[in-house]
């Protein structure tokens, strides 16, 4: 209730006023991200679902190209990464950069909401061309090639204001903690992607080298895009929650700067051993190690920030997701050091392992962090509360059970299949037996999915009812601990 | 607090609550770092490193495998990585599984295949190795006992060696007498588990044999097909 106990009573309405502002002001665009990321993210869980279906049981839903694995994958990736992570992402963004600088947005919503629906019905057209078969076979970059400037310009529709608002801020000290990653983020996703894409769509000739810069693309757009925005609202969204302040200013940034020197020099160690110059793939496998340092120093500062205030864990639904995210980021970094690392890597390459760590990172990490941020700043801009907290509840439980089963049934099917095609005495083995034999591993994830999909549809409902204003009215935060609670404690939330 | 019937209530206390309850933005504090973190945090930069030095290849733009310039290491020491495809070639094979065979012989006769002098005698360059299959196929099936000469030296280990064919299937047994035939600077034609085999169906006895006992057989190879590597004599099948 009480921000400074210095400052009178008029100070405090007027910063409350000036809060709420900045929070009208960015409304459309944000809630217009949020939801149709929402809705990609559902699509995205079930294309998940099929898509692992198809890969034990090909006849499942008959023969039809449309629905084979081979398109219903790349559809699903692409479907969570751009539809869901990047709109959600840019939400988060837009909304903690405004609060953070104290500026309104003040020019160029309808700017904002037209690159929004470009941006969608980009997406909608390149997923489609996916599943038509116009797909261009390359990891994370399926959608046919003329979509990438478009995206790129939508990106950038949001990234200038964002960018400007940090630059008009007023910046007091330990301003930069979460703004860092924001404004990063903002620089870092269109330099990887004018990269990759240039590299891949422009240049001829690339051979095996085109494989090696994709594979740097997945691990920039998710070290550098996903991890910042993912850590960025940890720093904003504990201390806000728990009242804390963040333990130390000296280890967040370090743990910035080791990310951003070390987060573009990763990803080709998929190609271990494989046609390309040895020392690219060794940097990229030293990097991966290497990358433990960032994740170590935030999971440590996260630690000492939150010790003993563990119990706000239970009652807000921010915290909760935040807190869980913010947990995986080190379970992120652990299976990248895994599947990096010469002694492992060697068994965990070009296993599903290496899916482990996409979906670790996009939906453990960086997701459970957006939604606990989502759970925050739609009430704010919405005006209304959360309905439910039984669909909260349910929204944790089975994202938290769905991801750590395809977490872990991947890594060990990931380990099972690299010992296997590794062991000599297998050598002389039919290939076919090794694909038999991670089948109930791709039944555990088509299950994962399935829970997921529960979750999402729980969520994207809860999402639809608060945009539409037909959330709570009350003056009380939606907690987890009670229902409904009218003189539940005004700290958390 | 009664709830407004319309959404577009202007109750400016319940619209702006959410702001209200909110807590300030606190700026951040200075707590050290525990010391354990910082050496673990070096760990991982030692790890880290430590791989870079032997996988990038001396930083050349031509080299994709960095340890097949390492000519001492003998190619890629990853578990299982390499020539792969030699796997299809029968001998190649016998050669890659007869190697991890042969960590139960290594125990006496070392892994150099040196043997220790005055007591296990060498394989390498062994004319008991290098000489007719036939011999060689009983010695390691039945085992070896009493004073017995190898390379112009004598030997006699109490107890002499054991009987390994009740242990080891006969392809196991094929592939460790053709890894030890064709290592250390040996070359001979490779055993095959058929002719294991065809020793097995002949001699049935339960006692160590003796060198006298073996004179008759020094010189004979087990008559049967050679399908790869020195001395073959039917082209490569498929191994099984």
């Amino acid at each position: 209730m009480q921000t400074t106990p210095a400052s009178s009573d008029t100070e405090l309405q007027a910063d409350n006023l000036r809060r709420a502002a900045i929070d009208k002001s960015v409304k459309g665009p944000v809630l217009f991200l949020f939801t149709n990321g929402a809705f990609w993210l559902m699509l995205s869980t079930i294309l998940g679902v099929l898509a692992a279906i198809k890969l034990v049981e090909p006849e499942f839903l008959g023969n039809a190209p449309f629905i084979s694995y081979g398109r219903l994958q790349p559809a699903h990736i692409n479907a969570l990464v751009y539809g869901w992570g990047v709109q959600a992402a840019l939400g988060v963004m837009l909304w903690i950069m405004a609060r953070r600088s104290g500026q309104e947005l003040k020019h160029g919503k309808s700017l904002l909401i037209t690159a929004g629906v470009f941006w969608n019905i980009t997406i909608t057209v390149g997923i489609l061309a996916i599943l038509m078969g116009k797909s261009t076979s390359i990891e994370w970059l399926e959608m046919p090639k003329f979509v990438w400037p478009v995206l790129l310009a939508c990106f950038l529709c949001y990234a200038w204001p964002i960018a400007r608002m940090f630059g008009r801020a007023f910046r007091p000290e330990g301003f930069m903690v979460s703004t860092w990653y924001i404004l990063g983020a903002c620089f870092w996703f269109p330099w990887i992607f004018i990269t990759a894409n240039v590299a891949l769509h422009c240049l001829p000739g690339l051979g095996a080298l085109g494989a090696g810069i994709d594979a740097w693309y997945i691990h920039g757009v998710i070290l550098l895009f996903f991890v910042p925005v993912g850590i960025g609202a940890a720093y904003y969204f504990i201390p806000k929650i728990t009242g804390q302040p963040i333990a130390s200013a000296q280890l967040a940034s370090a743990g910035f700067w080791t990310l951003a020197i070390l987060g573009g020099w990763t990803g080709m160690q998929k190609y271990m051993g494989g046609p390309l110059p040895a020392w690219m793939t060794a940097v990229g496998a030293a990097t991966g190690v290497l990358l433990l340092i960032p994740v170590g120093l935030v999971g440590l500062n996260h630690h000492l920030t939150t010790l003993g205030k563990h119990s706000a864990v239970a009652s807000s639904p921010t915290l909760r997701f935040i807190f869980f995210g913010a947990l995986f980021y080190p379970v992120s970094g652990f299976v990248l050091a895994l599947n990096s690392a010469f002694w492992t890597g060697s068994a965990l390459q070009f296993t599903q392992s290496w899916y482990s760590f996409q979906v670790v990172s996009v939906y453990g990490f960086f997701s459970m962090c957006v939604f606990g941020a989502i759970y925050y700043i739609v009430p704010r801009l919405s005006g209304c509360e959360w309905l439910s907290v039984r669909l909260i509840r349910n929204h944790f439980w089975f994202s938290v059970y769905g991801i750590g089963t395809i977490v872990v049934m991947s890594l060990v099917a990931g380990w099972q299949q690299g010992a296997d095609l590794n062991n000599p005495e297998h050598w002389d083995q039919n290939f076919m037996n090794h694909v038999v034999n991670s089948r109930a591993y791709v039944v555990s994830r088509a299950v994962a999915w399935a829970l997921i999909s529960f979750s999402n549809l729980m969520f994207l409902l809860h999402l639809l009812l608060m945009v539409a204003g037909l959330g709570r009215r009350s003056s009380a935060p939606t907690l987890l601990h009670r229902e409904h609670d009218e003189h539940a404690l005004p700290a958390h939330a | 607090m009664s709830a407004p019937a319309h959404p577009d209530s202007t109750d400016l206390d319940r619209l702006h609550s959410a702001v209200k309850r909110e807590k300030a933005d606190l700026p951040p504090e200075s707590q050290p770092a525990p010391l354990w973190a910082v050496f673990l945090l070096m760990l991982v930069a030692i790890i880290a490193g430590g791989q870079l030095g032997p996988m990038a290849g001396g930083w050349s733009f031509d080299v994709s495998n960095p340890f097949s310039v390492v000519s001492s290491g003998g190619g890629d020491p990853r578990p299982g990585a390499g020539d792969a495809g030699a796997a299809l070639d029968p001998f190649a094979l016998a050669m890659k599984k007869g190697a991890s065979g042969y960590a139960v012989c290594g125990g006496c006769h070392q892994g150099n295949g040196g043997g220790i002098p005055g007591q296990f005698p060498p394989l390498a360059g062994s004319e008991w190795v290098n000489g007719g299959t036939e011999r060689l196929v009983r010695v390691v099936q039945h085992g070896l006992v009493g004073a017995i000469t190898v390379k112009g030296q004598g030997y006699n280990t109490p107890g002499g060696m054991q009987a390994f064919g009740a242990a080891m299937s006969s392809q196991d047994l094929a592939n460790v007498l053709t890894y030890i035939r064709n290592n250390w600077g040996n070359e001979g034609t490779m055993v095959t588990k058929e002719m294991v085999q065809k020793i097995r169906d002949e001699e049935k006895r339960a006692t160590q044999w003796t060198e006298a006992e073996l004179k008759p057989f020094a010189d004979k190879n087990v008559p049967g097909e050679i399908t790869a590597g020195p001395g073959a004599t039917a082209a490569a099948a498929p191994a099984k």
